[in-house]
């Protein structure tokens, strides 16, 4: 029983080590954000993800306690991983894309990024 | 009534005029009255004893370690003072209560007056002369509110801040004056000091110890050349000025020479500084007097030639001119204050003080010429009132005094000033009262009602009758006060009476008088001559004087201080390292004695982002944005590295902490260009890189150093940990050291992090309410603006998250005494939790739907750590002492309680409110029209497609 506990944790663990890396590795080969941006998920969700369920397997099969710290550890991920996503790519579409290079917006005539009233004569500081 | 009560009243009465100003004008003049004259009754219950000579006291240890105790004590002079600075207090309070307008803040008014004659009285009754001294600057301080009551006037501020600087400067002299004195007896009681004069005139200091307390009290009492300040107080409302220059203010310089009488007075110093400056003060004083045609101004230089007349029998040193002395002060307070308010009821009544306007009002205003008229020719020293005597005595005793071997300098110089004296006093009549009545007055004038009559009437009664029956009236209170002067020794012989037979002293008074009359017929031709003379202004020299000094503390100011923060630095950095290598290279160091520990794979990994992210942030430091991200790694391992080395409640306070300030930051970063400019040479950055590395190496060769060495002393960890569970209450060590231990610390750190997140606000306020309001509005952003800036996913995410981050926070707070955790880390979370709500719905639409004020908050947190430090006193415990116990509720686990836990509520509270304080005012820099939204998010589906029912409703 205690050998196919550690088998199981041992597997979750590779499982996340594995994709831990491929999600490193992704932030180095990928050269376009957008696609760069898909590999931390790989990280965030199944790799960190892996550790979680490792952790449970551990206090549930060998100390013989429920901990639920990790199903928390896994909201929090679930919530801020999105927006953390959410947010580069905007942040991507507002300043090295230009509206006419993106897909169509559907009903709308833009997409939200770019729809809105700009200042007049702002300096341009894209070069830094 | 105790001494400290007489002493405090005023301070105490001082609240209830600004209070009661609200239920009107006569409950604020009725507070100030009523304390006035509880104090006063309290004062006269001590007449029994005070008359018998007995010295009344009261004693408390107030920084025994400083010599400064507050100790008062009540002797013959401490009383006649403190007589007359609550009887003529009583009279001015009843006088302004008439004499102010309806426009100006009467409560105001009454609480300087109030706080004044606190500082006052407490300057006659202390027995300390470090609280002789605190009390001093309290006058200086209390008559710069009270000279410049109307604000609206120039003259009144500038006359307001000469006063403050003269005198203040000179009490900054007799602040060291004192210090001499004290370390010279070792000890700082007058009592014991009174008893030291052979000790004191010995010693080597007492010529500097002299001079500098004569200094103090010679710009108080406006003595040559420092009587400058006392006419331009004079633009200070008339019950200011009565009350100022009759009975209290100037007279505290006199006060103090006749307090420090029986062991400064006696030597050849203090006869030729006092006497000789009291000489030419009274002459000086006089002539001006008598050419000024303000009627104010001419009562002014009288009054600093009476005080020169008094300074100099003091400096006679002889026990005669004491009792003189004593007598005209009693008798120049009564003449002089109602001859100030009657100035003041003819300024009010005519609506002029010009004497060239006046004339003939004898008439007019008869009860006012009445009082005028004998309080003036008292002021000239006829018969039968009561200036005539002190002044005969003092003119007798000028006789008798020589001057460098000259008999006749001191006497024809008296004569000469009495002459003066004269001369104006009869001017003050003849140009007020007397003369044909006119036509051009600027108001038509009558007599006031009595409430402003009242006041200088019964003054006057006081004249007369203690000039015909001195000796019975003032007679044993003269006798009582003297021989306090003169240090309880044997009274010299005099009589207070009228008649003494043709003496000296006669004849110079009839001389005086004649000559006075003379002079008042000739004043149309002296005034020419005096027009023509050329005079120094003293207002001119004195502004040129401060303007140089401005100039010079500005320049001094700028050369060291001047705006660059690196030059600071490296000041700071290079003097740093010199005296760690003076240290270093001086000192000796013990051997190691522990061994160092292997390194192991995860602090390495630490050290490497560390030392990583500083070069990064050396190397890319002009990119503001990318050094704040680099900061942030540095704080992120701080924060790991405390954990690691089992310090949680560091490591929780550190990453919040962290959180908080990289917002901050954020947001300060949206006001500052994106790029720091390069403008120092090569040669000056490789000097600064030499001096940091070397900084930097010394640093990490000493922490280096001391980790290898045990320490030198026993620490007090030790103690902490085996008291914080039986002390305290709590097991978490740090936790209980905040709250309990060092919770004086801590409550005194809540209060500066209020005070700093209001100074915050503050700036902001007045930043926003100059030009550069304007140059936010119309700034450029740095980049492009981008859309949807506040989108739905953060917006559900935020508004989820809110009560969980709450949770987390109330549960760090609860659990704060016994695990890590506590106020300062759960006041940090809930900040944070608002914050993410500013963030993600914009600040405008997040503060509309705030139901508190942050300054509440802080306000409130303080006041909560202080009740529950003063709970402690309840239970007879030292302030801030903590208890605890357990509750057992039932269907509860037993938990434990601590008053530690209100405590650090009040933590909590402060630190919320200065965090979301400092971020709101920053917040409200990039405010813009328009910028309020309406929705929580930019876009919301439910917006955009409106309920089916409705659609349906439309196609039908």
């Amino acid at each position: 029983m205690t050998f196919i506990a550690e088998l199981l944790i041992a597997i979750f663990l590779i499982v996340s080590g594995i994709f831990g890396f491929v999600g490193s590795f992704g932030m180095i080969k990928l050269n376009d954000p957008m696609s760069r941006l898909h590999a931390p998920t790989k990280a965030t969700t199944l790799g960190v993800g892996g550790v979680l369920l490792a952790s449970i397997t551990h206090s549930v099969l060998l100390e013989g306690k429920l901990s639920l710290h990790e199903l928390l550890i896994t909201l929090f991920l679930f919530l801020t991983a999105p927006i953390t996503a959410l947010f580069i790519a905007k942040w991507h579409i507002h300043r090295h894309e230009l509206p006419s290079d993106l897909p169509d917006a559907g009903e709308d005539e833009l997409w939200a990024t770019h729809a809105v009233e700009q200042v007049e004569d702002v300096p341009d500081h894209s070069a830094n | 009534m105790s001494l400290f009560l007489i002493a405090a009243l005023p301070f105490l009465g001082a609240v209830f005029p600004a209070l009661l100003i609200r239920a009107g004008r006569n409950a604020a003049a009725s507070a100030a009255g009523l304390t006035t004259f509880l104090a006063l009754m309290g004062l006269l219950i001590h007449i029994p004893s005070v008359m018998r000579g007995d010295v009344v006291t009261a004693r408390f240890d107030w920084i025994p370690r400083l010599g400064l105790n507050a100790n008062f004590m009540l002797d013959g002079l401490g009383f006649l003072f403190a007589l007359l600075i609550l009887v003529i207090g009583l009279l001015i309070i009843l006088y302004a209560r008439f004499y102010l307008s309806r426009e100006d803040p009467m409560g105001q008014f009454y609480t300087y007056l109030l706080l004044f004659q606190g500082a006052m009285v407490g300057i006659v009754l202390s027995d300390n002369i470090l609280l002789l001294i605190v009390f001093w600057e309290l006058t200086s301080l209390s008559s710069f509110l009270l000279i410049g009551y109307w604000k609206h006037l120039p003259d009144g501020r500038q006359g307001a801040r000469m006063a403050l600087a003269v005198t203040g400067s000179g009490g900054l002299a007799m602040i060291a004056g004192m210090l001499i004195l004290g370390n010279i007896v070792g000890s700082y009681d007058l009592s014991v000091i009174l008893q030291n004069k052979a000790l004191i005139q010995a010693s080597p200091y007492y010529l500097p110890a002299l001079i500098l307390i004569l200094l103090g009290a010679f710009t108080k009492s406006a003595q040559f050349p420092f009587h400058f300040w006392l006419p331009h107080a004079m633009a200070a409302p008339t019950p200011v000025s009565a009350y100022l220059h009759s009975a209290t203010m100037v007279k505290a310089g006199l006060f103090l020479m006749a307090r420090m009488w029986p062991v400064l007075a006696g030597t050849d110093a203090w006869f030729y500084i006092v006497a000789t400056t009291g000489l030419i003060t009274m002459l000086l004083g006089a002539v001006i007097a008598l050419f000024k045609d303000d009627l104010k101004a001419l009562l002014a230089f009288s009054t600093v030639s009476h005080l020169g007349l008094i300074t100099m029998l003091l400096g006679f040193g002889t026990k005669i001119a004491a009792v003189a002395a004593i007598f005209h002060i009693i008798n120049h307070a009564t003449f002089k204050a109602a001859l100030f308010m009657t100035a003041g009821i003819v300024d009010h009544e005519t609506g002029t003080r010009n004497l060239k306007r006046l004339g003939g009002l004898r008439h007019l205003m008869p009860i006012t010429f009445t009082i005028g008229t004998i309080a003036a020719l008292s002021m000239a020293g006829l018969p039968p009132l009561n200036g005539f005597l002190s002044k005969e005595m003092m003119l007798e005793e000028t006789v008798h005094t020589t001057w460098l071997h000259s008999h006749y300098l001191v006497p024809g110089l008296a004569l000469l000033a009495a002459l003066f004296s004269a001369a104006y006093s009869f001017r003050f009549v003849s140009h007020v009262f007397l003369g044909a009545q006119r036509e051009d007055y600027p108001t038509h004038p009558h007599d006031p009602p009595v409430g402003l009559w009242l006041a200088p009437a019964l003054l006057v009664v006081l004249v007369v009758l203690i000039g015909l029956n001195s000796a019975a009236l003032v007679g044993p209170l003269i006798a009582v006060v003297t021989s306090a002067v003169i240090g309880g020794e044997k009274l010299p012989y005099y009589s207070l009476k009228l008649w003494h037979g043709f003496t000296p002293a006669l004849y110079m008074s009839v001389v005086a008088t004649l000559g006075g009359l003379f002079l008042l017929a000739l004043h149309k031709r002296g005034e020419q001559v005096w027009n023509a003379l050329p005079r120094p202004e003293a207002k001119v020299i004195f502004e040129a004087i401060i303007d140089a000094l401005t100039r010079l503390s500005r320049w001094i100011t700028d050369e060291m201080h001047n705006g660059v923060l690196s030059r600071y630095a490296i000041i700071f950095v290079a003097f740093t390292v010199g005296l760690g290598y003076y240290a270093y290279s001086t000192g000796t160091i013990g051997v190691e004695t522990r061994v160092p520990l292997p390194a192991q794979i995860i602090p390495i990994i630490g050290w490497i982002c560390l030392v990583g992210a500083t070069l990064g942030i050396m190397w890319f430091h002009r990119n503001r944005l990318l050094s704040l991200v680099l900061i942030g790694v540095v704080g992120l391992i701080v924060s790991v590295a405390f954990n690691y080395l089992s310090a949680p409640d560091l490591a929780l306070t550190q990453i919040s902490v962290e959180v908080v300030t990289m917002i901050l930051l954020l947001l300060s970063l949206n006001f500052l260009p994106t790029e720091t400019p390069w403008d120092s040479s090569a040669a000056r950055r490789w000097r600064d890189a030499a001096i940091s590395v070397i900084a930097g190496l010394g640093t990490g060769a000493l922490v280096y150093a001391m980790m290898m060495r045990d320490f030198a002393f026993p620490t007090i960890s030790e103690f902490h940990l085996a008291n914080s569970y039986k002390g305290g209450g709590g097991t978490n060590v740090v936790n209980v050291i905040l709250v309990d231990f060092r919770g004086f610390d801590t409550f005194g750190e809540i209060i500066v992090l209020g005070i700093a997140a209001l100074i915050i606000f503050a700036l902001t306020e007045s930043v926003l309410s100059t030009n550069v309001r304007s140059y936010l509005l119309n700034r450029k952003p740095h980049w492009p603006q981008s859309g949807d800036s506040h989108p739905l996913m953060m917006v559900v995410a935020t508004r989820v998250m809110m009560p969980i981050a709450l949770m987390v926070g109330a549960y760090i707070f609860f659990r704060g005494h016994n695990q890590p955790g506590g106020g300062f880390i759960a006041g940090l979370i809930v900040a944070i939790a608002y914050l993410m709500q500013y963030m993600a719905s914009g600040y405008t639409w997040a503060i509309e739907r705030q139901r508190f004020y942050y300054h509440g908050t802080i306000g409130w947190g303080v006041l909560i750590a202080a009740a529950t430090g003063l709970g402690a006193w309840f239970n007879e415990r030292p302030f801030l002492t903590s208890d605890f116990g357990y509750l057992h509720w039932p269907p509860l686990e037993e938990f434990e309680w601590a008053t530690a836990m209100l405590f650090d509520t009040g933590v909590f509270l402060a630190v919320l409110g200065a965090v979301m304080l400092a971020l709101d005012s920053l917040s409200r820099f990039a405010w813009q029209p328009g910028m309020a939204q309406e929705f929580p998010m930019d876009i919301n589906p439910l917006r955009d497609s409106p309920p089916e029912q409705e659609q349906e409703k439309e196609q039908a």
